[in-house]
């Protein structure tokens, strides 16, 4: 190869390997975190096996989903909070339906309640684009909307879904087991799609070019507005799979859950995977970690004998922690260039 | 290019040492605890005085036993997915009984059959669950609901129109007490129900739907599920004319019955100190003792005068109840202990 790449030439003396470091850190540092605190974990029960790294997959799965789903969305320049109402309403929609069926329905009923999902927060990305009301003022509103649908369609908690469903989900047919691996296929599978799509692909990188300049992405040819909605549309379809995740573990729905927190949790999720609430700056697969470890700190400080309602503090002091971090982090970035 | 290749084999390193100490970690077998225990306590609802003071209880009689070394607690508010993630991890931590308020009746079957064929024992305090492996510590919640709604309607004469507070949505306590409230409302034809809402047993949720009725409808009398004082305090704040009210013996609730002129009501116990009751089924378990798979204690009603103040305790919690010591069950002899609520090494 005798041609230079012009990005080898702007970066002037600096090896590869320090480029790639600085454009993957957050991530790699993230994914370093979640396996010290594994280990850390593990040093402070007396047993540590498949039964407990299942239980951490397959509980944190739909944090995982609703984190991503957020995550995209604010890549693009937005913020959802209604992807909890979602979650819920997707989750009790599941489990009314699936009551009773066998695996190949309830897997036809998850796509169609998938491609519902995702249509219809598409049309919550319309109307902030075409109403030009700020994303946090419509998603507000969905939220509610969404978490009220989803009383309407299970008043009382109940439903069930099929065996095979719970399998996909949990490894397992009751929910509870030592299998982590299909949970970890599925997030894999997602994530990893996702993740290419956003980060090699034209229209998944014009998720970025809106998110970080939305006139300069309009100047140089992209439509803004159309890939808002495409972010929406992605994004509710990640927080419908984050509702059947949920169904799949309790086996049931209840549309009491309060979706706002979980709204919140994905928040805090992608706070800590590196995205930056301002747009066009993270990645899905730091979000992944991120995500595990938000539903890891509750039985990690429980395991150190930590007072349940410190655990909460702590994990608020958590997020202002890596808010502060990467705030100092962009600052020495801009005065360096 | 070289270069970065050289950076991931790296970083592989690291990774494959770190999987390798978790490795090492994972061959730990089970410490063997001949002497003492560790109980683990699961609960879905906080900032709810009842709740509270049933933790209290677990905590009191676990330091009063002398062999229980520690009490792990999960306790937030979150749903079934989450209290069988919380159940887990109690699980994970390797503790020898697990107490729960469940917050499903059958939805938590897989995962305490989990926890029994790990050789946990699993006891369910406040409300029943259907897994067969699982005992059952608990006032009778059917006969809670019952007692309550036939003093209502037989203070009413038998007519008239009625609010039905209920309490969270789902939980088998609340499914329980609505088979006691219909079974007593089949023999009174002449009740009507204009009013059933879920208080999701928050007080402040039952002051905003107290307004609510107080505004818009016209009633006879009210049932509430336990949220019964801050329903008072609203007649009191609106100057309404008081009505006959069932609730629970809450502390100001019978403060509020007995000190409140015009106020006609019953209290129907419920004591959180069940909780006590429930860590003294798990340590006997773990004892090796023979225990019975379900202990249930019957509800009182009360309303005259004489038997609410015999249970008012001035300085309590206004969410508390005075029955703390549930004899012949539990080990602490004292009230004291469960208001310190220390488990031990607190």
């Amino acid at each position: 190869m005798t041609a230079v790449a012009p990005d080898t030439l702007a970066a002037g003396t600096q090896p590869a390997w320090r480029r790639w470091l600085r454009r993957h850190g957050w991530t790699v540092g993230v994914w370093i975190l979640l396996l010290a605190l594994i280990v850390y974990y593990s040093t402070l029960i007396p047993r540590f096996g498949w039964f407990q790294v299942a239980s951490i997959v397959n509980n944190s799965t739909p944090l995982v989903f609703l984190a991503v789903a957020q995550a995209i969305i604010v890549i693009a320049g937005g913020i959802d909070l209604g992807v909890g109402g979602m979650l819920v309403l997707s989750s009790v929609t599941a489990a009314q339906l699936m009551e009773g069926q066998g695996f190949g329905v309830t897997l036809l009923i998850a796509i169609a309640i998938i491609a519902v999902a995702a249509a219809m927060n598409a049309g919550v990305g319309w109307i902030i684009t075409v109403s030009n009301v700020p994303d946090i003022v419509i998603t507000l509103g969905s939220l509610y909307v969404f978490q009220g649908m989803a009383l309407a369609v299970l008043p009382n908690p109940g439903g069930g879904t099929s065996e095979g469903f719970r399998y996909m989900f949990t490894g397992s047919n009751t929910g509870i087991g030592s299998n982590p691996w299909p949970a970890a296929i599925m997030m894999t599978i997602a994530v990893a799609g996702v993740a290419l799509w956003m980060g090699k692909t034209k229209g998944g990188l014009s998720l970025y070019a809106v998110g970080s300049d939305k006139t300069a992405a309009y100047l140089s040819g992209i439509r803004a507005a159309l890939v808002k909605i495409k972010a929406y549309a992605i994004g509710g379809g990640f927080a419908a799979l984050a509702g059947l995740a949920t169904t799949a573990i309790a086996g049931r729905g209840n549309a009491t859950t309060v979706g706002g927190n979980l709204t919140l949790n994905s928040v805090a999720a992608i706070v800590l995977g590196g995205v930056a609430l301002t747009g066009g700056i993270g990645s899905a697969i730091a979000v992944v970690p991120a995500g595990i470890i938000l539903f890891f700190l509750n039985p990690i400080l429980t395991a150190m004998g930590v007072d349940p309602h410190g655990a909460q503090v702590i994990q608020g002091v958590l997020i202002v922690f890596v808010m502060a971090v990467t705030g100092l982090l962009e600052w020495r970035r801009r005065r360096r260039s | 290019m070289f270069k970065t290749k050289f950076f991931s084999w790296r970083l592989l390193a690291v990774l494959a040492a770190f999987a390798m100490i978790v490795a090492a970690c994972g061959g730990d077998d089970e410490a063997g605890d001949d002497e003492t225990f560790t109980l683990g306590v699961s609960n879905t609802l906080v900032g709810n005085a009842w709740r509270e003071q049933m933790i209290c209880a677990i905590k009191a009689e676990a330091l009063a036993r002398g062999n229980v070394d520690e009490v792990v607690l999960q306790n937030r508010n979150t749903d079934v997915a989450g209290q069988i993630a919380d159940i887990q991890t109690l699980i994970s931590q390797g503790v020898d009984a697990i107490i729960i308020n469940p917050a499903d009746r059958s939805a938590l079957d897989d995962v305490i059959a989990e926890a029994d064929a790990q050789g946990i024992p699993v006891i369910s305090v406040d409300a029943p669950v259907t897994a067969p492996e699982a005992y059952f510590v608990s006032n009778n919640q059917v006969e809670y609901g019952e007692v309550g709604a036939r003093w209502l309607f037989e203070a009413l004469g038998g007519e008239g129109k009625v609010a039905y507070m209920r309490g969270l949505d789902g939980h088998p306590a609340d499914t329980d007490r609505d088979d006691g409230w219909d079974a007593a409302l089949a023999d009174f034809p002449g009740i009507e129900v204009v009013y059933e809402n879920w208080t999701g047993w928050d007080p402040s949720v039952g002051a905003q739907q107290a307004l609510e009725i107080l505004t818009t409808m016209e009633l006879d009398g009210i049932w509430t599920s336990g949220i019964d004082y801050t329903v008072v305090q609203q007649f009191e704040a609106a100057g309404t004319d008081y009505m006959p009210i069932v609730g629970a013996d809450n502390n100001e609730f019978v403060r509020q019955l007995i000190e409140m002129e015009g106020l006609s009501g019953a209290a129907v116990s419920n004591p959180p100190s069940i909780g006590g009751v429930g860590a003294a089924v798990a340590l006997d378990i773990l004892e090796g003792k023979d225990v019975a798979k379900e202990t249930l204690l019957t509800p009182v009603v009360l309303d005259t005068t004489g038997e609410l103040e015999d249970v008012y305790i001035p300085d309590l919690t206004a969410g508390w109840s005075s029955y703390m010591v549930i004899e012949p069950y539990v080990t602490y002899t004292d009230a004291q202990a469960v208001i310190d609520c220390k488990g031990p090494g607190e």
